[in-house]
C-alpha cells in the first residue's frame, strides 16, 4: 500500500505535480488536531459536569480543564503560519 | 476506552468520586461511637442524610429512625447512580445491585407468608434495585404468593420462581423459593459479561465476593453441625469450591480451614483463621472476608479510573458505611462500651 503510494507520488513528481498542495495538508493538520481535541473534551467535559453537579465550586476547575485540549490547536495553527 | 453513545463512565465515576469523599472517615466514626442514638440521628442531619432524615424523622424515632433513613439513602444513591449511566456501564452496575431486587422479593414473599401488615413490609424494602416504584407497589399490593409469583412473570426471577412455587406448594416451606431467587441473580451476575481488563477485575471481585460467601456458610454449616445438606447453600460461580468439595468440606471444620488456609486468598485470610483455630469465633472470621473484600474494593477504584470500577467501589463504600452506622446504633442500643462497637466495624 505504501509503496504504491510511493510510485504514485513518484509519477507525480515526474510530470512536475504535487500530490497535495501545502496549503490543504496545513489545513488538514490544524482539522485533525481540532477533531482530536475535540474528542478529548468529550470524557473531560463529561467528568467535569459531573463533578459540578455534586459540588458548584468546582465550576472554575472544570471549565479550565476542559478546554485545556484546546492547546493542542493552537500548537496546530503554528503549521499554518510556517508552511 | 469507552464508545461515543454507548457508556459513559468519565461522567458517572466524577460524580461518584466526589460522593466518596462525603463518606464518613475514621475520625467521624470515632466519634459517633461515643454518641447515643438521638446524637447520631442528628449528627446525621448535618451530612448527607439530611433529606432522609427530615422525611422520616415524624414517623419513625430512636434507632428505627437511624436505619430507615440508612435504608432510604442507599437505596436513592444507588437509584441515582442507575439513571446516570448508560450502555454497558449500566449493564455492568445492575448486575450486582440486582441483589436488592431479589433481597426484596424474599422480603414481600416471607412477609406475606407471615402476614405482616403492608406498612411493616414496606419499610423493609431497599428500593435500590432494577424495579421501578410501580413493579414495587404492584408486589406490596399482592395477596397471595401466587400472585407474587403472578406479577414478577417476565422479570429475570418469573421462570424460576414459577418452577419453584409448584414445590413450594407441596411442601409449604419457603425454602424452595428463596433459592431460586438467588439463583435467577447469580446466573445473571456473572454471565456473559463483556471483555475488557476492567470487566476482568470487576468478575474477580464478583467470584471472590461469591468464594467468601461460601466459605461463611460452610464455616458455619460445619460449626454448627447441623444435619443441613451443605450443597443447598451452594453459590454457583466461584473460584475456591465447587459443589462437591463443599459438599465435603462442610462436614469438617479442620479441613474446611485447611483447605481455605491453602488457597489463593490465604494472604489475606491467614490471620483470621489462625484466630478461628484458637478462639473458635467465627465473627473474626467473617470480619476478615468483609475487610478483605473492602481493601480490593478500594484497589478497585484505582487502577482504571474510567472504568466501571471505581463505580463499584463506592457502591462497596457506601454499602459498608451504612452497616457500620447501623452496628454502631444497634450496638448503642443494646448498651455496648464504645471500645466492643469500635471491633464490630470494618474500617480500612
Amino acid at each position: 500500500m505504501i509503496e504504491t503510494a510511493n510510485e504514485l507520488g513518484h509519477v507525480a513528481m515526474q510530470e512536475g505535480e504535487v500530490l497535495i498542495e501545502a496549503d490543504t495538508a496545513a489545513a488538514l493538520a490544524v482539522g485533525l488536531a481540532a477533531l482530536a481535541a475535540g474528542y478529548a473534551e468529550r470524557g473531560i467535559g463529561a467528568a467535569a459536569v459531573g463533578a459540578m453537579a455534586e459540588d458548584d465550586d468546582l465550576f472554575v476547575n472544570g471549565l479550565i480543564l476542559t478546554v485545556l485540549p484546546e492547546t493542542i490547536v493552537i500548537l496546530a495553527l503554528v503549521v499554518v503560519f510556517i508552511v | 476506552m469507552s464508545l461515543v453513545g454507548s457508556s459513559n463512565p468519565e461522567y458517572v465515576v466524577a460524580r461518584v468520586r466526589a460522593r466518596r469523599g462525603m463518606l464518613y472517615s475514621t475520625e467521624e466514626y470515632r466519634k459517633l461511637t461515643r454518641m447515643s442514638p438521638p446524637e447520631i440521628a442528628r449528627f446525621m442531619e448535618e451530612s448527607t442524610y439530611e433529606a432522609e432524615i427530615n422525611a422520616l424523622g415524624s414517623r419513625h424515632g430512636g434507632v428505627d429512625l437511624i436505619e430507615y433513613a440508612l435504608n432510604a439513602n442507599l437505596a436513592k444513591q444507588f437509584e441515582e447512580i442507575l439513571d446516570w449511566s448508560e450502555g454497558e456501564l449500566y449493564d455492568l452496575i445492575v448486575r450486582y445491585l440486582r441483589k436488592f431486587d431479589a433481597g426484596n422479593v424474599k422480603t414481600v414473599i416471607r412477609g406475606i407468608y407471615t402476614d405482616a401488615s403492608r406498612e411493616a413490609i414496606e419499610t423493609d424494602l431497599i428500593r435500590a434495585g432494577e424495579f421501578d416504584d410501580r413493579l414495587i407497589r404492584r408486589l406490596l399490593e399482592a395477596e397471595s404468593i401466587e400472585a407474587v409469583v403472578e406479577i414478577l412473570e417476565g422479570t429475570i426471577y418469573g421462570e424460576p420462581l414459577a418452577a419453584a412455587y409448584e414445590e413450594y406448594e407441596e411442601t409449604d416451606v419457603l425454602v424452595p423459593l428463596e433459592n431460586a431467587i438467588d439463583r435467577a441473580f447469580y446466573e445473571r451476575l456473572l454471565g456473559n459479561l463483556p471483555r475488557g481488563e476492567p470487566v476482568r477485575q470487576y468478575e474477580a471481585f464478583l467470584k471472590a465476593e461469591i468464594d467468601f460467601r461460601n466459605a461463611d456458610n460452610a464455616l458455619r454449616l460445619a460449626r454448627s453441625g447441623a444435619e443441613i445438606d451443605p450443597a443447598e447453600y451452594f453459590i454457583d460461580g466461584g473460584d475456591l469450591f465447587d459443589r462437591d468439595t463443599l459438599a465435603r468440606l462442610a462436614r469438617d471444620l479442620d479441613e474446611l480451614v485447611e483447605y481455605i488456609a491453602d488457597s489463593d486468598y490465604a494472604d489475606e485470610l491467614g490471620p483470621a483463621l489462625r484466630e478461628l483455630e484458637v478462639a473458635d469465633s467465627l465473627i473474626a472470621f467473617e470480619h476478615a472476608t468483609d475487610t478483605a473484600l473492602l481493601n480490593y474494593g478500594d484497589k478497585l477504584g484505582t487502577r482504571h479510573p474510567v472504568s466501571v470500577t471505581p463505580v463499584i467501589s463506592y457502591i462497596l463504600a457506601k454499602e459498608r458505611e451504612v452497616e457500620n452506622i447501623r452496628a454502631i446504633a444497634r450496638g448503642k442500643e443494646a448498651g455496648l462500651s464504645a471500645a466492643e462497637i469500635e471491633e464490630d466495624l470494618v474500617i480500612t
